[in-house]
């Protein structure tokens, strides 16, 4: 592996479900590290993208490789984290975190100590003999967070993973990923509806699309880090908000 | 107001059990019922006291029938239904017989059933279970057709095996909707053991032994009989709720029981 081996290399990919395109051959590479989001209307192609990268579905054409590797159509190369939290809920919360062991090899005393680190890293030390119904919300996406963590993949794969949530508990938790991110070092992929939080976390925006679902514009986000709430009412803010909406509205009017 | 503390979840039942027993009393009382006709409360369980004796190992009995064919049919039914869940084809060829063993009444089939398999315990065994393997089988079977699907899903991009996936997951699914059959089961147990008592008994048995008080106008004891009977089912269905409680904590307690060893590293 080479330092210019994208950690997350798609290919002409493309999906077409009973006749109707849901994505068109895309193209999009990430580097080591980097926090891309992808931002669209409904049917726009972003969880059929989503799914191929994460081995749920084959691509009809194109290739997918991680760190130069083929893993076209293959799943367990990912961590994956969706809007419902998914919690198992007669597992504690050490337990949710170590799932990915579990229903793979086994759970050893290590997968449990990097849980229990985990967990009392990143606020939830007070938690971890809790059963999932016994926290809130924002409490449980962070649960589901450190589960995808702990799965010890690179490449994270992070569907709309707040959009459940209220506007102020989204806010602390968009904070509180930054802050996972920037110490774990992983790569991200984010979905979302929000242009605010796709600004706000990302080093850049893939621009999509539907009918059919594809990759239309490439934003670069060029403002320092780390991110501040403060950054979300300035004019290089805002101005790269501008162009996503015009972006998006064009699209749909169009 | 809490309602799930212990003094009430044990005090509201006794009360509604008692004004139930006030309501019969008073009903005999005003009525002024003779007591060959129908007993007040309190000469049913009169009549229950001074045939202790001979009613409590009678009632060992029964509750050992009830027992051995209440695992059984749980135990038949979960298979049952683990298998069926398996393929679509073994569950079509399944679900008809499974339906049409419900049709059949009862009564029906104690009767042959003791042809079959003599006067011992083992036709009240096979009637208990009879009647308890359904719950427990469609129950399970619902578990086990409605786990998440997402959840399904992130176990398969997590890499997550076909057996672990299984033990990890879909079981464990089953438990909830699994002690809900046990319950329905519950109830209807200790019947299934008493059918088998009346058809196929010789006589010692708690329904020959009501049979008995029956034919010689002895009627407070018939009704004591029936009392004991009642109180059989009841506390299985406590043993049922009280297992349920002690085996999910994650649907009444919000954390792990944990030993004092177990704790985490600090």
């Amino acid at each position: 592996m080479t330092v210019d081996t994208p950690k997350l290399w798609v290919e002409g990919a493309s999906k077409t479900f009973e006749g109707l395109t849901a994505l068109a051959p895309s193209t999009l590479s990430l580097q080591p590290g980097e926090f891309v989001s992808l931002v669209g209307p409904s049917g726009c192609g972003k969880s059929t993208l989503f799914n191929l990268v994460s081995g749920l579905l084959r691509p009809d054409d194109g290739r997918i490789e991680i760190d130069g590797v083929d893993v076209t159509g293959q799943s367990g190369h990912v961590g994956y984290m969706l809007q419902k939290d998914l919690l198992v809920p007669w597992r504690s919360v050490v337990d949710n975190i170590t799932l990915g062991a579990a229903l793979t090899r086994g759970v050893t005393k290590a997968d449990r100590a990097q849980a229990v680190d985990f967990a009392r890293r990143y606020g939830l030390g007070d938690f971890l003999d809790h059963y999932p119904h016994a926290l809130s919300g924002g409490m449980r996406q962070r649960v589901a967070l450190m589960r995808t963590l702990a799965t010890n993949h690179d490449l994270l794969l992070l569907d709309e993973p707040f959009g459940a949530l209220d506007s102020q508990t989204r806010l602390e938790m968009q904070q509180w990923l930054l802050e996972v991110w920037a110490e774990t070092q992983r790569t991200v992929l984010f979905v979302t509806h929000d242009v605010d939080e796709s600004i706000f976390l990302s080093d850049r925006i893939l621009v999509m699309s539907p009918r059919p679902g594809r990759i239309v514009s490439e934003l670069v986000v060029n403002l320092p880090r780390p991110r501040t709430l403060q950054q979300m009412t300035e004019p290089d803010f805002i101005a790269i908000k501008r162009q996503i909406l015009d972006l998006l509205h064009g699209t749909a009017a169009g | 107001m809490n309602w799930r503390t212990p003094a009430r979840i044990f005090l509201i039942p006794v009360v509604s059990i008692l004004l139930v027993f006030l309501v019969w009393d008073l009903i005999i009382r005003i009525f002024n019922v003779e007591p060959f006709v129908a007993p007040s409360p309190g000469e049913a369980l009169g009549a229950l006291r001074d045939n202790w004796s001979i009613l409590w190992p009678l009632a060992i009995e029964t509750i050992r029938e009830t027992a051995y064919g209440f695992v059984l049919g749980a135990v038949l039914g979960f298979v049952l239904a683990v298998a069926m869940a398996q393929t679509r084809i073994v569950q079509g060829l399944v679900y008809p017989v499974l339906i049409t063993s419900q049709a059949v009444p009862i009564i029906a089939i104690a009767a042959p059933l003791v042809i079959l398999l003599g006067f011992g315990i083992w036709p009240k065994i096979v009637i208990v279970a009879w009647i308890v393997f359904f719950p427990v089988a469609v129950s399970v079977l619902d578990g086990l057709a409605n786990v998440d699907d997402d959840l399904l899903k992130l176990a398969h991009v997590m890499g997550g095996t076909r057996s672990r996936v299984f033990f990890k997951i879909r079981l464990p699914a089953t438990v909830s909707p699994l002690y809900s059959g046990l319950k329905i089961g519950a109830t209807y147990a200790v019947t299934g053991a008493i059918i088998g008592e009346l058809v196929a008994s010789t006589g010692s048995s708690l329904a020959g032994f009501q049979r008995t008080a029956n034919s010689s106008l002895d009627t407070p004891a018939v009704w004591g009989t029936t009392i004991l009977m009642t109180a059989i089912g009841i506390s299985w269905f406590l043993l049922v709720v009280a297992i349920e409680r002690l085996t999910t904590p994650w649907r009444t307690r919000s954390t792990v029981r944990r030993l004092p060893f177990r704790r985490h590293p600090d």
